[in-house]
């Protein structure tokens, strides 16, 4: 390899993760110029750039955006959190934890954002009922979507890189990371408790309003919900036995979406108009960008230096990967930060003796965990931040984090002594 | 962002439906367009959908919802018509005075719905109005017989 392609490899890279980080410029623009950029300096060619863009990450992110996209138009969603909100009469602490448990359950079947956004609309309009403060409501629900999230394969994107550059299945992050984030879940849950139980209180009137809202009312088509309903669960069933009849994750997604947008009448135009194209170029994009960092053998290099570091001890890496990728999720968008650690941990693995599987695990835990530290963290966290605004309500930068970050912590906390007591 | 917007009409789709109605939410485009005649705006607001109906409004000088349109032809064709008219009324030394009375029967008639929808108001006063109503439509009749057509 040229000396000068290192360079331009890393000076593209470097210069684009710096510009996303800084967000001047849209990610999906900046990344893709990136891409572009290690094709025209020659670094490497179309073939080899497209090689390394990882089309069951693609491919899952797609298949379940159309799932989601239908299943949203049954108007299933609202139904939920109304009988949910309505199931504890109003009582604001208690809605709070329904919902969170909704979230947290939502969240790791479906990915974090599409979580938020079925969720956060509904939470605000109890809120708007109730007639009270949303952020002591909304924040414990982007914190559980991060949370819940971490607890499968499919349920926030670094899970899915992870799983499909490794092949780590469903059942494998079930059974992994599952029963720490259940832990996590309820110790959460505890501090919320201690922050906000005594601090709302809510007449009866405006608890009797909440028991008059009809949840039948927001249930749009029930023939197609009974179709889609029927259609994820085949496709959740799809994700649990995938490795044993030799799916790909990707496969499971596009079979399932397909099958719901055969069965479900709607337009697939609308649909397809739907699914986050920005986010699927920009993953796309980075790949590239990650690729030729490897193409180069930069990611060889550095993983050298991160075994040398930590002499080599699985332990040291595996908290060093833990609490790295956290703090750098809490700061920095954790797509980018996975797409470059998966081929890092990859070259340890060729390097290292003993079997690594506790490093990926370490690496899920602090990359969807982190998203938690600070609004920027995950998009998610962004786009609540959007709709409070929109709603009338501002939650900053530092309001957030003095939330998030302490949870982010302790969070990461029990995820240390997890994988210590367990793997490491 | 398309996911913020997207959040907002979920949160106004649940609460018209708790209202009681039927909310179909469809993807369409909203066209805005401007013409300026030598500093006089006119302004339309067109919607277009896979659905097939279009519907057209002049939101200036004044609003006023136009039709409802089976093809977008149909919205070209009725814009083109409606600033020819403009421009020649625009000749005219009385577009001020009809331009005022044109925002003035508008607010009229908010005015109107506020009062009968706000207030009970006695079966021959709410004849009256519309005896006047009838009067002015009558004044119009008489005008397009006796005037000269120019469009």
């Amino acid at each position: 390899m040229e000396v000068n392609h290192v360079i331009i490899a890393i000076g593209i890279f470097l210069t684009t993760y710096i510009i996303i980080v800084s967000e001047k410029i849209d990610r999906t623009v900046i990344a893709l110029v990136g891409a572009s950029m290690l094709l025209l300096t020659h670094v490497m060619s179309q073939e080899k750039a497209i090689e390394f863009i990882d089309f069951n990450t693609i491919g899952l992110l797609i298949g379940m955006m159309i799932i989601v996209n239908i299943l949203k138009r049954t108007g299933v969603f609202g139904y939920l959190a109304i009988k949910a909100a309505k199931s504890v009469k109003g009582e604001p602490w208690k809605i709070i934890v329904v919902f969170s448990i909704f979230t947290a359950l939502s969240s790791a079947l479906l990915d974090n954002v599409t979580t938020i956004l079925l969720i956060v609309p509904i939470t605000l309009v109890i809120v708007d009922t109730l007639e009270t403060n949303p952020i002591p409501f909304i924040i414990p629900l982007v914190l559980m979507s991060n949370i819940g999230g971490t607890a499968t394969l499919i349920g926030d994107p670094p899970n899915i890189m992870i799983g499909s550059a490794t092949g780590l299945g469903f059942m494998d992050f079930l059974l992994n990371l599952a029963p720490v984030v259940v832990i996590i879940f309820i110790v959460v849950i505890f501090v919320f408790k201690l922050m906000y139980k005594n601090s709302m209180s809510i007449s009866d009137e405006k608890r009797e309003d909440i028991m008059a809202l009809d949840e039948n009312l927001a249930i749009k088509d029930i023939i197609l919900l009974k179709k889609s309903l029927v259609v994820l669960g085949i496709t959740m069933f799809g994700f649990i036995i995938h490795q044993y009849v030799h799916l790909e994750s990707a496969s499971v997604a596009l079979i399932g979406a397909s099958l719901l947008l055969l069965v479900s009448n709607v337009e697939p135009e609308d649909v397809l108009l739907e699914v986050e194209w920005p986010t699927i170029f920009f993953f796309s994009a980075l790949f590239i960008l990650v690729g030729g960092l490897e193409h180069v053998g930069v990611i060889e290099y550095l993983a050298g230096h991160m075994i040398a570091l930590t002499n080599g001890d699985l332990f040291w890496l595996a908290i060093l990967i833990l609490w790295g990728s956290a703090i750098a999720s809490a700061f920095l968008d954790n797509i980018p930060f996975v797409a470059t650690m998966i081929p890092l941990i990859k070259s340890i693995e060729l390097m290292s003796p003993v079997s690594i599987s506790p490093l990926w695990w370490a690496l899920a835990l602090g990359a969807c965990l982190g998203g938690n530290g600070t609004l920027v963290g995950a998009s998610g966290n962004v786009i609540v931040s959007g709709m409070l605004e929109k709603h009338g309500n501002k939650l900053g930068f530092f309001r957030f984090m003095k939330v998030g970050f302490p949870i982010m912590i302790l969070t990461v906390a029990i995820s240390t002594v997890y994988l210590i007591l367990f793997y490491i | 962002m398309r996911s913020i917007v997207n959040g907002e009409v979920s949160q106004h789709v649940i609460k018209l439906q708790q209202l009681g109605a039927k909310v179909n939410v469809i993807n369409s485009t909203l066209c805005y367009v401007n013409f300026d005649i030598s500093g006089f705006v006119l302004q339309y607001v067109y919607n277009v959908n896979s659905k097939g109906n279009y519907f057209l409004e002049r939101t200036k000088p004044y609003p006023l919802a136009l039709q409802e349109f089976d093809t977008e032809k149909d919205v070209v064709i009725l814009i083109r018509k409606d600033v020819e008219k403009f421009k020649n009324a625009l000749k005219s030394h009385h577009i001020d005075l009809f331009i005022t009375i044109a925002r003035h029967l508008n607010s009229t008639f908010v005015n109107f719905e506020n009062t009968f929808l706000d207030y009970n108001l006695p079966a021959a006063d709410v004849e009256l109005i519309l005896k006047k109503i009838q009067d002015i439509d009558g004044d119009l009749v008489r005008l397009k017989d006796t005037a000269k057509k120019i469009y």
